[in-house]
């Protein structure tokens, strides 16, 4: 495994009898906060639940932190923390008490368990409740205890399986922020969502997923550059957009205006030659950032990952 | 103004000892017992485990109070206060009652609350949690059976006429009487319960099914081995919570005729149903959790 990799995965399938829920996949998940997203269904908890050892794939198989998590489960589970997207969490027990039991579980011992347990607790923003029971906690407060037992013992790799999920907009973004301080914290991360925008505003990385298949894996900034183009010209637009067609781009024409693309920094030059081609006048042209909801829906030949 | 400042404490890496999948056991052993006992949950999870165990042990003084007032242990042996034997009849009420709350709590809301996906995301493996649990069972339950034992033993010793050092050594066989019995009792109810808390999702259901197999089942049972087809003193063996008090008469005084043993079985019979209920429990437990994990 290369050392910049936390997971590596090779030809790997996954089926539950009839349905595949993962078909062949390749790829590679660099160290830093990356966003696993696809639809419901995409496959990605099975996904997670590989890379956990919890699942064992039909075919091909994966690395994950240097080990195999088919055949060294325990010693891979040891270096991760896991937050499922379900409810995990006992009513019975106080948030510090529940917290400083999962540490245990991970081989901490039980004061140094304690203490994490605090420190951790004050980090997700919950220092003052933990010692409540975790049956009287809010959807949002339940999410941060759950996002601490995930932490509490310094895993070398955190799967986070929808953080956000039921939170209100105020709770997403409070979670959105702690996921991105834990990758300043230096702590692997996969965050699996369904919502492209939270990964968008967390990660560095994403993996995008489709029904079992991978659609395409790469660096967000990468992506953020094949945005579209608006163009808007004093005369020919239909011209225009029928030259620019002619070469292959997306053109959507509204009078004088048209959006080129997406495509990266080569279709600016495009437009201006079909403009002067065209002997059409420009007005403006604006590159817009392309959304991983845009890229999401694009075929994996156009956007070139 | 003030030249103090609030400093982040950030995220503090641990570079200490892991104890691994030991360690994970232990966890769930110790979260077991305090999850039966009630300990760091809310008070209404306390009442009702320690007034059982309260109920246990007065009990065991109230025997020996009695023996006590007697005044000659030898009298009133054998006028019929209990000893041994006849405080598990006493007390195996209890014990059955505890069984019935203990074995669905300590399952069913790990289960039903999702905490098992936390438990098996660390490095525990489905054996060492049901083995955990089952240690953790094993120990409170047969601490209900054995501590009013122990107490009832160091009690007769003291109020006995030859001495406590003489009484305890006249009396060495309790020392291995009392845990096999205790065995048959917590394997016996301890299989059945732990059983159904694995297949049930609700510990209000769980319990009651637990004392229905047991109660009306083992008249039903009885009244099936009474009949006259063959066979029929087979079914004997199926009054489950008979079989315990069958091995307890065969090492204690015998003191009620089960229809088990007027059907011919002895506690050789009952040992190897109560060994074939826990072999047959623990591979559907374990079976049930594989399919969880």
């Amino acid at each position: 495994m290369g050392q910049d990799n936390v997971v590596e995965i090779a030809g790997l399938t996954h089926d539950y009898g009839e349905v595949v829920a993962l078909r062949d996949l390749t790829l590679q998940v660099p160290r830093g906060v990356t966003g696993l997203v696809g639809a419901n269904g995409a496959g990605k908890t099975t996904m997670l639940r590989l890379i956990l050892g919890l699942l064992h794939p039909t075919a091909g198989g994966m690395s994950v932190m240097g080990h195999d998590p088919q055949t060294e489960p325990l010693e891979v589970r040891a270096r991760l923390g896991y937050m499922p997207e379900g409810n995990c969490l006992p009513r019975d027990q106080t948030a510090a008490d529940f917290v400083a039991y999962t540490a245990q579980l991970a081989g901490i011992p039980h004061r140094e368990a304690r203490r994490r347990s605090s420190e951790t607790l004050y980090l997700v923003g919950l220092e003052e409740e933990r010692f409540r029971f975790l049956g009287d906690f809010s959807t949002g407060m339940q999410q941060r205890v759950k996002l601490a037992q995930a932490i509490v013992h310094d895993p070398d790799l955190l799967l986070l399986d929808e953080p956000a999920s039921g939170l209100d907009p105020a709770g997403r973004t409070q979670m959105l922020q702690l996921i991105r301080r834990l990758g300043e914290f230096d702590i692997n991360v996969i965050v699996s969502s369904h919502v492209l925008t939270d990964i968008e505003d967390t990660c560095s990385w994403v993996v995008m997923l489709d029904a079992g298949n991978l659609l395409r894996s790469g660096p967000i900034q990468g992506f953020e550059q094949l945005g579209t183009v608006q163009v808007e010209v004093v005369t020919e637009a239909p011209q225009v957009a029928e030259r620019l067609t002619r070469r292959g781009l997306k053109v959507a024409v509204d009078g004088h205006r048209l959006v080129v693309g997406p495509g990266d920094q080569t279709l600016e030059r495009a437009i201006l030659e079909e403009i002067a081609a065209a002997d059409a006048g420009l007005v403006r042209m604006i590159r817009g950032s392309a959304s991983l909801e845009d890229l999401f829906l694009l075929p994996a030949e156009e956007v070139g990952l | 103004m003030t030249d103090q400042v609030i400093y982040d404490r950030g995220y503090r890496t641990y570079e200490g000892e892991r104890t691994g999948p030991s360690g994970a056991r232990k966890a769930v052993y110790k979260d077991g017992i305090r999850r039966i006992l009630g300990l760091g949950r809310k008070a209404r999870d306390k009442v009702y485990p320690w007034l059982m165990i309260a109920i246990a042990l007065a009990m065991a003084a109230i025997v020996i109070g009695i023996h006590w007032l007697i005044g000659d242990l030898a009298e009133s042996l054998s006028e019929g206060v209990p000893s041994y034997g006849e405080l598990f009849d006493l007390y195996s009420w209890i014990g059955l009652l505890f069984i019935a709350f203990a074995g669905p709590w300590l399952l069913i809301p790990d289960r039903t609350r999702g905490v098992l996906s936390v438990y098996f995301s660390r490095p525990l493996t489905v054996d060492g949690y049901l083995v955990a649990k089952v240690g953790a069972f094993a120990t409170v339950v047969g601490a209900i059976y054995l501590v009013p034992q122990i107490v009832l033993h160091i009690g007769l010793g003291l109020i006995s006429d030859d001495g406590f050092l003489t009484y305890m050594g006249d009396n060495l066989d309790v020392l291995w009487k009392v845990p096999v019995t205790t065995l048959a009792f917590v394997g016996m109810h301890g299989a059945l319960a732990l059983l159904l808390s694995a297949v049930i999702a609700r510990p209000g259901i769980a319990s009651a099914a637990f004392l229905g197999v047991l109660i009306p089942g083992r008249f039903i049972a009885t009244q099936i081995s009474e009949a006259s087809f063959a066979g029929a003193r087979w079914t004997s063996l199926l009054a489950f919570d008979h079989l315990p008090r069958v091995i307890r008469d065969a090492l204690f005084r015998d003191t009620v005729t089960y229809p088990a043993e007027a059907a011919g079985f002895g506690g050789w019979s009952a040992a190897a149903v109560i060994g074939a209920a826990v072999v047959i429990s623990a591979v559907l437990v374990r079976a049930r959790y594989r399919r969880l994990a």
